[in-house]
């Protein structure tokens, strides 16, 4: 997939959309971690995914299922998780979006992208910034989600390559670290060394 | 601020025709988005029945994308804000058109909608998925029309002609006038203990194969109960809800073994005697479901029958 070609693909080149006849051309502004960007001559019926993806270049959202059903295009919008395959660009004018990269060092989320290092959460790596997003948004509301809570609330984004045991071990070690007395701020579990947990997930 | 190739068009204030926010000014049917503030704007620009309605878009925006959709108007309900309420009266619960599956999943005023809510596709999907959008697609095996089906719900539709209410079947039946818009739903203020089970493919974040609604009202002595997944629109079993009505102790709310048991086998005979069944399917013959109808709807009514707690809600799994 080269980038620049991707990046610059116009919606009239696309013939694989049979859609795009069917509507107009349309220019608006969309706020993506913390900055403005404009769009120029999208389809109206374009989804926030292929906007971000095509319009601005915005890669790390990734594109697998076009369904909602994969999570690999997981973002924030006004702080909550959608999937931006099923989320219409242009309504999403006035809404904050914020991706892998808005993240910000507040919350959990360079905690959480560290330890899915150190686990070997990160595989193939495709699903991994829509799970790195699932997985702040979890901990930001739910810190002490226990493993039940978070095989549920991930139930939305797949992997084909971990099994799910390590990206549970990652998420683990974060909560651990958290807890750890004297210790308040979000950082990586360093009890365990990378790829020395065999826990295999029930692939639910 | 949007512009379409031709110019600004603001956002912002009342008027419909200054709601084309996005749109190809010029051309003999107008292509455009509309972002409405307002139900009275949504109707308005609704009255010509030449509009697609999007709500969280988890249907509309993948059919969009495969061309199985091809509006050339789209209302984007996102900013109308009436249409996120939720309440309850004296006479029952009130839920917007707008209030997503998240929003529903936490509300104890009704433990059987939260109950619903909660086995809903993912947290990405319940973020985005309304109840008006869940009524506009009216998916046989939605879990949320399913739910609606047993609480004798009834859907709010209103049009520049003024506000409608249906049963949920009759809608299902006659459908929406595309001038309507859905605002909300009315339901009754739960009276007992109520339970929403389902199978799906997965346990979570799949759309439900067979799912069984249950609802007791011990005020009224009835047991409702809809049956999801097995028929063109969800099935009320009405002579199995007569015979466990008549089983139950209504002192206690509790019913004995046999007559939960014999409630499963009456529900799997109205699932095999529905008149449009939904066709046999590699994953799920109709066999399979007509039998884990009856085993949904026996486990439902052992977890709502049994007592001694007055309002209990069971979940999904
Ligand atoms: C991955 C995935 C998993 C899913 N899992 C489940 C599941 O487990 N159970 C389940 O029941 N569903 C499931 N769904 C289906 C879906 O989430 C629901 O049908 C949802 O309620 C649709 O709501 P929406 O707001 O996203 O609708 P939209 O996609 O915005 O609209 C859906 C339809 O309703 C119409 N509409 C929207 N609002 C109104 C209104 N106010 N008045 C009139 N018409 C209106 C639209 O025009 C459109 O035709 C799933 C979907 C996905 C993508
Ligand atoms: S690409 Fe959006 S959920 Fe799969
Ligand atoms: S690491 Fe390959 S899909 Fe998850």
């Amino acid at each position: 997939m080269s980038e620049p070609a991707y990046r610059n693909v116009s919606v009239d080149e696309d013939p694989a959309c049979p859609s795009h006849d069917a509507g107009p051309r349309v220019s608006y502004q969309l706020h993506i971690d913390g900055g403005v960007r404009e769009v120029a001559g999208a389809w109206f019926g374009e989804s926030l995914l292929r906007v971000l993806r095509d319009h601005l270049g915005v890669l790390s959202v990734k594109d697998a299922c076009e369904q909602g059903r994969c999570g690999s295009c997981s973002v924030l919008m006004d702080g909550r998780l959608v999937t931006s395959c099923t989320v219409l660009a242009a309504d999403a004018a006035d809404a904050q979006v914020t991706t892998v990269a808005g993240l910000g060092v507040g919350g959990p989320a360079r905690a959480v992208q560290a330890a899915f290092l150190a686990h070997g959460a990160v595989q193939c790596g495709f699903c991994t910034p829509g799970f790195v997003v699932a997985v702040t948004d979890l901990l930001a509301r739910r810190p002490d989600a226990d493993e039940d809570e978070i095989r549920e609330s991930l139930a939305g984004n797949i992997c084909r390559c971990t099994g799910y045991g390590r990206i549970i071990a990652a998420i683990r070690s974060v909560q651990e670290a958290r807890r750890r007395p004297g210790d308040t701020r979000w950082r990586p579990g360093t009890g365990q060394r990378p790829g020395t947990d065999q826990r295999q997930g029930t692939g639910r | 601020m949007i512009t379409t190739a031709d110019g600004t068009i603001g956002a912002q204030t009342a008027r419909p025709a200054d709601h084309p926010v996005l749109g190809a000014a010029g051309l003999a049917s107008p292509a455009s988005l509309y972002r409405p503030l307002t139900v009275a704007d949504t109707v308005e620009i609704l009255a010509d029945g030449a509009a697609d309605l999007l709500a969280g878009g988890t249907d509309l925006v993948p059919a969009l994308r495969t061309g199985r959709r091809r509006p050339r108007r789209i209302i984007a309900l996102r900013r109308v804000l009436e249409l996120r309420t939720r309440g309850a009266s004296a006479d029952g619960l009130i839920i917007g058109a707008g209030v997503t599956y998240q929003d529903l999943a936490g509300w104890s005023l009704s433990p059987g909608l939260a109950a619903t809510a909660r086995v809903v596709g993912s947290p990405q999907i319940r973020n985005l998925g309304t109840v008006g959008g869940a009524l506009g697609t009216a998916d046989p095996r939605g879990d949320l029309l399913t739910f609606l089906s047993a609480a004798d719900a009834e859907v709010v539709l209103r049009s520049v002609h003024g506000a409608r209410t249906v049963t949920v079947p009759s809608y299902l039946a006659e459908g929406r006038d595309p001038t309507e818009l859905i605002t909300a739903v009315r339901l009754p203020r739960p009276c007992g203990p109520q339970a929403y089970l389902k199978v799906g493919a997965r346990q979570a974040a799949s759309a439900a194969v067979v799912s069984c609604a249950l609802v007791v009202d011990r005020v009224r002595e009835r047991v409702a109960c809809a049956i999801g997944g097995v028929a063109g629109r969800p099935v009320r079993p009405v002579a199995a809800e007569d015979f466990v009505r008549a089983g139950v102790d209504w002192a206690t709310g509790t019913a004995p073994p046999d007559v939960v048991a014999g409630f499963g086998e009456l529900v799997t005979e109205a699932v095999r005697a529905v008149e449009d069944p939904l066709p046999d399917d590699p994953r799920a013959s109709v066999a399979y479901r007509r039998h884990a109808a009856g085993v949904l709807a026996a486990r439902a009514a052992g977890r709502c029958l049994s007592g001694p707690s007055p309002v209990r809600s069971a979940g999904g799994r």
